[in-house]
């Protein structure tokens, strides 16, 4: 059945894309990607390039937050976990065995599909609320054990180095010396990633997610195992994020333990509140702003999330739709307005 | 070796007695509101900064007037975080999750900024120490057990003898019957949550002293009393206090005993996973139906 539409849809291309870009939407996404592909055109100064991957990563990161929490209503707080797993074992590979960076970015992933699953089967005890507290220690927990002097030492006694202790891993090598080149690198995975995300949140699956997330008991009596969806939910989840990590760690050209801080996991929450939880691509909304605002408070780190956290109250407390889908409506009241309708 | 099993025993008390307080507030305020707190260590770095800011900037008085001041924020910051932040999302688990973290980071942040972010030392709140069959013990420790002591028997009395302790107990069994039989749900609850970040602020004064001051501890906290109230059971407070005991024994077992501080800090998740795989209602929970 599914053969079928997949194949009607590439069968009818021209015409489907036509619908497709009739729609105000992806008029606006068209819009928003001949932007992100003009930027290095109009600026091959490296430090902005630099934000814009940056903010590419941090979309993908948040957006894997975002589909586990608001379509399958599982709030994760550990999602640096998965951030961390994968950054460290693609700077492993690259660092140490000289891996490509594409092969250690895909090895980085599968890993922390593995920890999407080490992180399922305890998570499907811990219902509702209790889940954010299960993940949030598997962070610290996480950060402890890499952070840690001691238990390196004693690992390395064992294993040979394998923690690294608190400097974590540097001088990665980037995707490509030239700047331009990773940029359009990232970009690429970012669209192609968020696009498959938007795709399985419209599947037959997505529905299972979403009947999970407004009604557990109702799901499981209508014979779904509501058991291995959430499995495959942190899985999916653990996949993007960990893509997201790899690239960080080739980004900052290095990881340490901090990146399994619960910061990380909080700025993802408060990039997919500020986009608006559940719209996959709001993500990208809220961290644009994110990125660049936190760019411009750079001198005065403290003060910046201070008013961060003020700003993920106020969403939450007052404006839980976030921004992508008011402002589109806005946008779209103006363009209709405009072309007279 | 003997020295070492003393050190387990006298620090596996006081620490208990400290999580016994912890964890019961963090238990209440699940068992009576199924709200979960993730703001449980704000509150004890609340008390904490205001306890060390008085101390540090008033001569004298500095210990007093902080542990006051301490307490008395600490209680109103409480039903200020119910009143504003979680009565309105009461209806989504996800929104108080997500409001109370991000209150929680808020309270690590405006310490960060308006004191500083490192590590600091407070003194004991009474000095000296006592023999007891030869072993030096400091007063302060003994201050400890007895309030701690003192304060969980104060708090089951409440619950249990007093009116509004009535009320508490009434809508942790049926929050709706409990208004129709004219109970002030949402009074109620605010008190609740008040008298869980009161608890917070008599741990934080009771083991700031013997432990540091740094933005960080708030998350440690919070672990911690989480690994407890799941080996407790959801919602036990008796639970609560025996299970914080087991804890604190099992970390200063592998502190002080078998000096493996890496295996104490992994305790609270191995806790959490085992339970939960094991028992998922906990020592003394109760059984859920959904």
């Amino acid at each position: 059945m599914r053969i079928i539409i997949v194949k009607k849809k590439i069968s009818n291309f021209p015409s489907y894309f036509r619908d497709w870009i009739s729609t105000f939407r992806a008029k606006v996404t068209i819009i928003c990607l001949i932007g992100l592909c003009l930027v290095p055109l109009l600026t091959q100064n490296p430090y902005f390039l630099g934000i814009f991957t940056t903010f590419m990563i941090f979309t993908l990161f948040a957006a894997s937050w975002d589909f586990l929490a608001g379509f399958v209503g599982q709030v994760s707080f550990g999602q640096a976990v998965f951030l961390g797993v994968s950054g460290y074992v693609t700077a492993y590979l690259i660092r140490y065995l000289s891996f490509p960076w594409w092969l250690s970015l895909v090895i980085g992933s599968i890993i922390a599909v593995l920890f999407g699953l080490i992180v399922g089967v305890p998570a499907l005890r811990l219902k509702g609320p209790y889940l954010a507290l299960g993940t949030l220690s598997m962070s610290m927990i996480m950060y402890q054990l890499f952070l840690m002097g001691s238990l390196a030492t004693m690992w390395e006694d064992a294993f040979g180095t394998l923690l690294f202790g608190a400097e974590g891993v540097s001088q990665i090598t980037p995707i490509s010396p030239n700047i331009i080149i990773e940029y359009f690198i990232t970009l690429l995975i970012m669209c192609v990633s968020l696009l498959i995300l938007t795709h399985i949140t419209k599947s037959n699956v997505g529905t299972i997610f979403k009947a999970i997330r407004d009604d557990e008991t109702g799901t499981s009596a209508s014979g779904i195992n509501t058991t291995n969806y959430k499995i495959l939910a942190f899985m999916i989840s653990g996949l993007f994020a960990g893509v997201a990590g790899g690239l960080f760690a080739m980004r900052f050209r290095g990881v340490n333990p901090g990146v399994f801080q619960p910061l990380y996991s909080f700025y993802a929450i408060i990039i997919a509140a500020m986009g608006g939880l559940a719209t996959i691509s709001g993500s990208a909304i809220g961290a644009f702003i994110f990125v660049f605002a936190g760019e411009l408070l750079r001198e005065t780190q403290d003060l910046s999330l201070l008013i961060f956290s003020v700003i993920l109250i106020l969403f939450i407390r007052f404006a839980e739709h976030g921004l992508l889908k008011p402002t589109l409506e806005r946008i779209q009241e103006l363009w209709d307005i405009v072309l007279g309708r | 070796m003997i020295d070492s099993l003393i050190n387990f025993l006298i620090l596996g008390t006081i620490q208990g007695s400290i999580y016994a307080l912890l964890a019961m507030g963090f238990s209440l305020v699940y068992g009576v509101g199924g709200i979960l707190n993730q703001a449980h260590g704000a509150f004890y770095l609340i008390t904490c900064y205001l306890f060390y800011w008085f101390y540090r900037n008033l001569a004298g008085f500095g210990l007093i007037v902080g542990m006051v001041v301490g307490l008395v924020v600490v209680t109103l910051v409480g039903g200020l975080v119910y009143i504003l932040l979680v009565k309105p999302l009461k209806d989504s688990h996800v929104g108080v999750v997500i409001v109370t973290f991000a209150f929680a980071f808020l309270i690590e942040q405006v310490v960060k900024v308006s004191v500083d972010s490192l590590y600091h030392d407070m003194p004991l709140l009474i000095e000296g120490s006592i023999e007891v069959f030869g072993v030096e013990i400091l007063n302060h420790y003994i201050l400890v057990v007895v309030a701690s002591l003192a304060i969980v028997t104060l708090i089951t009395l409440f619950i249990n003898k007093f009116k509004i302790g009535k009320s508490i107990r009434a809508v942790a069994q049926d929050a709706e019957a409990a208004s129709l039989m004219g109970i002030n749900v949402d009074r109620i609850l605010a008190y609740t949550v008040m008298i869980s970040a009161f608890l917070a602020g008599i741990a934080a004064i009771l083991y700031v002293p013997i432990d540091i001051v740094a933005p960080h501890i708030g998350w440690g906290i919070l672990i911690n009393s989480f690994a407890i109230v799941v080996l407790g059971g959801l919602g036990s407070l008796p639970g609560s206090v025996i299970g914080a005991f087991i804890i604190s024994y099992a970390n200063a077992f592998f502190n002080f005993v078998l000096f493996m501080p890496e295996i104490s800090a992994l305790m609270p998740i191995v806790i959490i996973v085992f339970m939960l795989v094991l028992r998922p209602r906990g020592l003394f929970g109760k059984k859920e139906i959904d």
